[in-house]
């Protein structure tokens, strides 16, 4: 049997990946992918966490994160889409009408 | 059979706003859909209160150990309910003219479901549901207005932001479940994440090599939530988002949401995380001090009156936070008497905010601007709006004999009663001295506002708030008032309300 270990460090390379790209990526679309890596990196641990325990309550949490990353997607989409429609760009460095 | 008392408002409310397009199809009418929307709040308000009426303090009914309804979460129910209230009376005229109301009301009603959901989870997991529920509620919200470009770049950044601190948040909570699962023989029930597993778990973790876990994770935690509520060094995104959503949306952010985070760091920290207390508390009030104190100083320089109330909001938040480390003191009393300063202040604030807000929301509506020069000569244009504008800012200044005043001597004196207990607790006294000296430096800029509205020389042509707003703006204006000479009943209910929170 592969050791626990090898799995968190799985997620731990990967919400570590998701966190650069969201610091370091301009596109709204690329930010989104990452913030999504960054929740399967949380759903990973909870697997993980439960198999090795021997409790089912990890698993139970994260089919609710991805049902919620799901929903959260949907959403997103829409609002970028529609600033798509109404400023023509999904750069996020572009986004300055609103600024102190 | 199981007993629904606990879950019976969520259920009323989530159905109420479900059903909400339905109405507005069929219905054909805004109006139709905004009262249908109010009688679900007024519904769910009316199971909040037979709560309060048929047990006595200190009782709570759980539903299958996932939420529990007690003095505190049903008082902290009733404030998100009257929130909604306010929110659809004004927004029956604000959002008019637009479409998808049926959506609308809907939308505002699922997040009211969210919070109230946060107000009475018992575990992380339902925590981060409702949290979710009410920020992709928001989300939608913020960008209602499909053809305002600042309003969908307010939604942009709300939900890019909002989203990774959702991801960081479960990951931090994805770590707490992995150090509970090491301690299997302190956990109770078949859920390691309910708060009371949680502290067990990690009072059993001190000293073991799951200990730099834990801390990790209440890092995490700090960063995910402290997002959520605007918490400096996370604020950046918050007066953006306050300005470019509609007004009514700004009032809803500003009076719920911001609550129901702060609400899920006090759960967190106050009863998962109590055994790392002394190393989270200083960080909190320092957190709480900077948010404090730059939301003022930001706020001074504001010439747009939304982002100048946005600021403010973060430094109210800032003081609702210095309750945080009060809570965490040994002596029961003098914790609940902190905390409740902290839920009083909540209170307060969610309606003179809220207020504030409605009174921006109602006077563009009359093609007033929303720039603290538009309300030169205000006083002599609408007088009772500008007397009510004078209202909620000088409660939020902490003026006597306000709402707001009353709430910020409860939690300023709670740091001082905390800071007299003297087991190491000397730098209380500075949470209170920054918190009284925070005040006088905001007096500044919402005395600013007052002297345009009544000093300077502006516009002669009067101008007239529509009825609906006048009504939910007169809500709050009552609010305020009524607290400010009557607060007693209101700090007792507080007081009950963190004794249910601590458990004693």
């Amino acid at each position: 049997m592969i050791p626990q270990e090898y799995f968190l460090v799985l997620s731990g390379i990967l919400f570590a990946i998701g966190a650069f790209g969201v610091l370091t990526r301009k596109n709204a679309i690329v930010v989104l992918m990452c913030v999504e890596i960054m929740l399967n990196a949380a759903n990973i641990n909870f697997v993980t966490f439960s198999v090795f325990s021997g409790g089912a309550a990890g698993q139970v949490f994260a089919l609710f994160s991805i049902a919620i990353a799901a929903a959260e997607v949907a959403v997103g989409l829409a609002i970028l889409l529609n600033l798509q429609k109404l400023q023509d760009t999904i750069e996020l460095q572009d986004l300055n009408l609103l600024r102190w | 059979m199981a007993d629904y008392t606990a879950i019976l408002p969520l259920i009323v409310l989530a159905a109420f706003g479900l059903l909400a397009p339905a109405v507005r199809i069929l219905g054909k009418s805004d109006k139709a859909t905004a009262i249908w929307a109010l009688a679900g709040v007024l519904i769910s308000g009316f199971f909040v209160a037979d709560f309060f009426l048929s047990y006595p303090p200190g009782s709570s009914v759980g539903f299958e150990g996932v939420v529990e309804l007690n003095y505190f979460s049903a008082l902290f129910m009733l404030l998100f309910l009257s929130v909604a209230a306010y929110v659809i009376i004004a927004s029956l005229r604000y959002v008019d003219k637009e479409r998808h109301t049926g959506e609308y009301y809907a939308l505002i009603l699922l997040a009211t479901t969210g919070m109230m959901i946060v107000a009475s989870a018992l575990d992380l997991i339902t925590l981060f549901v409702g949290i979710e529920l009410t920020s992709l509620s928001s989300y939608a919200l913020v960008a209602f207005r499909k053809t305002s470009k600042r309003g969908s770049e307010a939604a942009t950044k709300y939900f890019i932001i909002g989203a990774l601190s959702s991801a960081i948040a479960l990951f931090g909570i994805s770590l707490l479940y992995g150090v509970t699962v090491q301690f299997p023989e302190v956990l109770v029930g078949s859920n390691p994440l309910t708060f009371e597993n949680i502290g067990a778990a990690v009072s059993a973790a001190m000293g073991t090599p799951a200990e730099p876990i834990v801390f990790l994770a209440a890092v995490m935690l700090i960063a995910g939530f402290g997002f959520k509520i605007a918490l400096v060094p996370f604020h950046m995104w918050a007066p953006d988002v306050y300005e470019g959503a509609p007004t009514t949306i700004t009032a809803m952010l500003a009076a719920g949401s911001k609550k129901m985070g702060i609400i899920a760091l006090f759960k967190v920290f106050l009863i998962g995380l109590i055994a790392l207390k002394t190393d989270w508390e200083l960080l909190i009030a320092v957190l709480a001090i900077l948010t404090m104190t730059v939301g003022n100083i930001i706020a001074v320089s504001q010439t747009s009156l939304k982002r100048m109330l946005a600021y403010s909001s973060i430094a109210q938040a800032g003081y609702i936070l210095i309750a945080l480390p009060i809570a965490a003191v040994s002596d029961p009393a003098v914790a609940a008497y902190g905390l409740a300063g902290g839920f009083f202040h909540m209170i307060t604030h969610a309606f003179m905010k809220g207020g504030a807000f409605l009174i921006v929301a109602g006077l563009s509506k009359v093609a007033v601007g929303e720039n603290v020069a538009d309300y030169k000569g205000l006083a002599r244009r609408a007088p009772w709006i500008a007397f009510a504008m004078l209202i909620m800012l000088f409660s939020l200044a902490g003026i006597p004999p306000l709402a707001g005043f009353w709430s910020k001597y409860v939690l300023f004196s709670g740091a001082i009663d905390a800071w007299q207990l003297n087991d190491q607790n000397n730098w209380m006294f500075w949470l209170a001295i920054a918190g009284i000296l925070n005040s006088a430096l905001s007096l500044y800029y919402y005395a600013r506002v007052v002297k345009n509205m009544y000093v300077e020389k502006g516009p002669q042509d009067r101008v007239r708030v529509p009825t609906a707003m006048a009504v939910a703006i007169g809500i709050c204006f009552v609010a305020v008032i009524g607290i400010g000479l009557y607060p007693q009943p209101f700090i007792q209910a507080c007081i009950d309300a963190a004794h249910a929170f601590l458990g004693i």
